[in-house]
């Protein structure tokens, strides 16, 4: 009788650690979506209903710095396509990767530093969603993807463009395929929805959520592979591998036998 | 007459004259290299079997066994060129050619007594024999693959055939979104990899239906086989702005909205067409296989 | 102890007297004439790591799971040997060293094959009594590059089987028996999985054996016939200027082994090459998928240029089909192999010397020759330029098109400029020539007893 009386002394109740157990799943749970948004990358902010003044504030940066190409009302202009209906995705995406705005509507648009701050970013995405209904920003959690699947959805579908590296590839008439080193998580999922300049559109029919937390996982692994084999050359295959044998290889070889031999 | 000056005498007693090296020195340096160079290919073995030993490392194997085998053979090299008092040598050629009268024992060597008719004959036997028993050697070189028959003009596509993708789902009419493509097979068929079809959705509109190709692209899914007619490699790149499938390997370029025609690069038919249909459950399914043979060209590909 | 050992050796194979006149056999010490020795020894690298890597090789295109060490490509289904190449990248320790150093031997080995056979045309070496030491070595540099394209391919990754693929489709495009060809070479329409276990076959040991023996063949006519040398003070038509085999050349030698085994390790721990996990297994079916910048190996990339240079011509007549790809990869290959085994009988009709030679040209010496040669090497140079054009139009943001149209414009152009400058370099140089080996060019006169003097003959 006593050992009874000290255990149920010593252990709390079985409504108490019930109890326990759901606020440390909920601290947990806070701490985990505090560290996302509180992540190295800006994550977008969400689009709710407060958002007025932000389309508004979105509108004046749109009027001088994007309606010469695009038009005053977002419909578009000969220099430029309309944005009605491209998403707040794509807006995020042109705007992070500082592919927008764009000096000279001809040239394929090229990853430069953002030209605007992360609010300012916030703001034109809104106005520009505002136009009309459009891919969402997605959110995307890479390890939330398989690696290997990863892997074999880049090989089947982004590697004959971007190529087995991720280090970018030549596509016809003087455009490339960029290399994907600096791509963002989210960026590398908005470009899989909204198809960017001569990208292909993968939508959610023929990759679902997981495939591209999974993709987005494996271009994450592709920034910093596994180069056991020593210097990379920069991934770029036989041609550099080529040079190196020629060069420093059966160069080194005719430093020695000059080194050996006469030259007379 | 000028007096000409004998070389300055160094203190030390030694000819000292600025373009003669003492022999000696040089041999004593030489030596200090090569031991030196065989004291670190010692050390650095002693350290490559370290690394083993610890578990590998492959960077460290690599500058590891580099100085280890360049430390002996800097050694050896010295040593040959130093150490041996080098001296050029002469050498006489023999007169390869042969002589008269050495052509001649050769033709007597040679010579057999026989009589020249029937030997002749004979002779000419053994060639047909040795001649039919070559032939006859590369028959089993046969078995070495099956005949091409008409494998080649033939894929897994028959009419009615459902379109999976690469996993296997099946492909709805409107499951691949305008400038999207996506890679397909025919229903359970995801390892006939002469069958691979590139499925593309365009504009409806703006497709330019070669003649009797009219049903074959509904609602702007348009179908073609993925082989280049180059050399095969899939044709996996699609520029969605101007409605191109380039083949990453050569660069032939092929105008989707216009039966994939060559518009560049070394390929010199268009990509073959997958005539296409919806069935009642709304599936892409295939009309037929496709009307020409798929890949690169052979010889009687046109018969 | 070496001479206990040689006079035991001699004691029971009676060989002295050859002992003899080997150990004190006589060789030019020229630093160009042991570039053939750098590719020799290259191919002992290669044999070597050869050997141990075809321990731990599975050469067998049953479908597996992986489940080794490479986390990326975990449950992915690949060919055991693709598989079994991971597992010696991953998981054999010095594995990837000894493979990494596999893979480059065989790309400086074939680059050192290369500027030796350039050595020997330059220099006429190849000239009466060497023709058939030519045949050889052309024979061994198309030996050498088959087997290297067969090794690469062995591995069965997205990179080398693409290019298997691309042979293939050559194959195929041969008249009349190409779909032969193709079927009974790989075993079946593509994608013949065969092709795995015959490459095998054909890289360990055929071709090997068929390298090795004609190698030897090589060695012991250039032995039998001596080896060339320049012209210099005290060399002759008969006679050969160097050191002795034993001791000097053969230390000099044996060291020049060990350095070159030496750059062939630092490479291969040092340099990666060949990251097949990056490319993943080739699944034709599966992956249906190549790399952007799929480029074979080096020695191979001459053949790509010419497949990505040659507009989309095809001869189609009477029902019959010659596919565009037999001109560049059939066609292309054969003539210039053609063109380098019948040179030396070429060049002879032209310049009428059916002479033997034992002493070297300058290149400057045969102005036509080199022009011819250097010509050459900037043809094949451009081609081998043109298989990167993919490469290049991603680096200088030029569209492909127009580096293609490049390129063939400087296929001929190039070399045709090449041809003409590098004759006119020659005649120069050989005109006002400093000619450091050359001794007072003049002749020899002798005094007659009646007191002139007599021309007795020309002096080098």
């Amino acid at each position: 009788m006593t050992a009874r009386l000290s255990r149920s002394r010593d252990r709390a109740g079985f409504g108490t650690r019930v109890l326990l157990a759901a606020g440390a799943a909920g601290a947990l749970l806070v701490c985990g979506t505090t560290m996302v948004t509180l992540s190295a990358v800006p994550a977008p902010a969400a689009l709710t209903a407060q958002a007025e003044p932000r389309v508004m504030a979105g509108r004046d940066l749109y009027l001088t710095g994007c309606s010469s190409c695009h038009g005053p009302d977002g419909r578009g202009t000969e220099r430029g396509p309309t944005l009605a209906g491209v998403g707040a995705a794509s807006a995020d995406f042109f705007l992070t990767t500082g592919r927008m705005p764009l000096d000279e509507p001809r040239d394929q648009a090229q990853r430069k530093q953002p030209a605007y701050s992360r609010p300012e970013i916030d703001q034109l995405v809104a106005y520009v969603a505002s136009l009309g209904p459009g891919p969402e920003i997605p959110h995307v959690d890479p390890k939330s993807g398989d690696l290997p699947e990863g892997f074999e959805l880049y090989a089947n579908n982004c590697a004959s463009c971007h190529s087995s590296a991720g280090a970018g590839g030549a596509l016809g008439h003087a455009l490339i395929a960029p290399s994907l080193g600096k791509a963002t998580p989210t960026q590398v999922a908005e470009a899989l929805r909204i198809g960017p300049g001569s990208m292909p559109v993968f939508g959610p029919d023929v990759l679902d959520e997981h495939q591209v937390a999974s993709v987005v996982r494996y271009v994450d692994y592709l920034q910093d592979p596994a180069d056991p084999g020593g210097l990379s050359l920069g991934r770029l295959g036989p041609i550099p591998e080529g040079f190196v044998a020629w060069v420093v290889g059966l160069g080194l070889m005719l430093v020695f036998i000059r080194w050996i031999g006469t030259t007379e | 007459m000028t007096d000409n000056a004998p070389p300055d005498h160094a203190p030390g007693g030694s000819t000292h004259d600025a373009d003669v090296v003492d022999p000696a020195e040089v041999v004593a340096t030489a030596e200090r290299r090569i031991a030196i160079s065989f004291v670190v290919a010692t050390v650095a073995a002693l350290g490559l079997a370290g690394v083993y030993v610890a578990g590998g490392q492959a960077q460290a194997e690599g500058a590891l066994l580099f100085v280890s085998l360049g430390g002996v053979g800097v050694g050896l090299v010295l040593w040959g060129g130093h150490l041996l008092g080098e001296e050029e040598v002469t050498d006489q050629r023999k007169d390869l050619e042969a002589t008269e009268e050495e052509q001649e024992a050769i033709g007597e060597a040679l010579h057999t007594d026989q009589p020249e008719g029937r030997r002749k004959f004979l002779g000419r036997l053994l060639g047909a024999a040795a001649a039919a028993l070559g032939l006859a050697a590369l028959f089993p070189v046969r078995s070495l693959g099956p005949s091409p028959g008409n494998r080649l003009r033939r894929t897994a596509w028959t009419p009615g055939a459902r379109l999976i993708d690469q996993d296997g789902r099946l492909v709805r009419v409107d499951t691949v979104s305008r400038d999207g493509i996506v890679t397909v097979f025919p229903e359970g068929r995801t390892e006939a990899a002469d069958s691979q079809a590139v499925l593309v959705r365009v504009d409806a509109e703006a497709m330019r239906h070669r003649p009797g190709r009219e049903t074959w692209a509904p609602e702007g899914n348009v179908a073609y086989s993925k082989i280049c007619p180059h050399v095969g490699c899939p044709v996996g790149l699609y520029q969605a702005p101007t409605h191109e499938l380039v083949c990453p390997c050569h660069q032939s370029t092929f105008d989707v909205l216009d039966g994939a025609r060559p518009l560049f690069g070394p390929a010199t038919r268009s990509l073959p067409q997958l005539p296409l249909a919806v069935d009642p459950e709304g599936f892409l399914v295939a009309q037929a296989d496709f009307d020409e043979p798929v890949g690169p060209g052979f010889w009687t590909r046109d018969r | 102890m070496i001479r206990s050992t040689i006079a035991w050796i001699d004691d029971r194979l009676g060989g002295s007297s050859f002992t003899r006149t080997a150990l004190k056999k006589v060789f030019p010490d020229h630093w160009s004439f042991m570039i053939g020795e750098v590719a020799l020894y290259c191919l002992m690298i290669l044999i070597i790591t050869g050997v141990y890597l075809t321990f731990f090789f599975v050469p067998a295109s049953d479908e597996i799971v992986y489940r080794g060490d490479y986390a990326p490509l975990h449950g992915v289904k690949m060919s055991a040997a693709y598989a079994s190449t991971l597992d010696i990248s991953f998981g054999v320790r010095a594995g990837l060293v000894m493979r990494q150093m596999h893979h480059w031997a065989a790309l400086v080995f074939i680059a050192a094959l290369v500027i030796h056979m350039c050595r020997v045309f330059f220099t006429g070496a190849f000239r009466r009594p060497r023709e058939i030491n030519w045949i050889v070595g052309v024979t061994l540099l198309l030996l050498s590059i088959a087997n290297g394209f067969f090794g690469y391919s062995l591995l069965d990754d997205l990179l080398s089987g693409t290019g298997v693929r691309v042979g293939y489709s050559i194959a195929l495009s041969v008249p009349v028996a190409g779909t032969w060809l193709a079927f009974l070479f790989f075993g079946g329409e593509f994608p013949a999985v065969e092709f795995i276990t015959r490459f095998f076959v054909l890289h360990v040991l055929i071709l090997p054996a068929m390298i090795v023996g004609l190698l030897t063949a090589h060695l012991a006519i250039l032995w039998r016939q001596k080896h060339t040398q320049f012209r210099g003070p005290g060399r002759a038509e008969d006679n050969i200027v160097g050191s002795r085999l034993w001791p000097t050349y053969a230390l000099k030698s044996v060291g020049l082994f060990f350095l070159v085994a030496a750059v062939l390790a630092g490479l291969g721990g040092l340099a990666q090459i060949n990251p097949i996990w990056l490319y993943g297994p080739y699944d034709p079916a599966q992956a249906a998928a190549a790399t952007a910048g799929s480029q074979p190996d080096w020695y191979v990339g001459w053949l790509d240029g010419a497949l990505r240079l040659l507009p989309g011509w095809e001869i189609r007549a009477f029902g019959y089909t010659i596919a565009n790809p037999f001109f560049p990869g059939g066609l292309l290959p054969g003539l210039t192999f053609m063109g380098m085994y019948l040179w030396p009988f070429i060049e002879r009709r032209f310049t009428k010397d059916y002479a033997s030679h034992n002493l070297l040209d300058r290149p400057r010496d045969a102005p036509a020759r080199t022009a011819l040669g250097a010509a050459m090497l900037a043809f094949y140079g451009v081609l081998f330029f043109a298989g990167g054009n993919d490469i290049l139009s991603n680096i200088f943001r030029v569209a492909p098109e127009k580096i293609t149209t490049l390129f063939r414009v400087v296929l001929f152009l190039g070399p045709a400029a090449v041809f003409f400058i590098t004759r006119s370099a020659c005649r120069g140089l050989a005109r006002s020539g400093a000619h450091p080996t050359e001794g007072p060019v003049g002749s020899r006169i002798r005094r007659t007893p009646s007191g002139g003097y007599e021309d007795v003959g020309e002096d080098h």
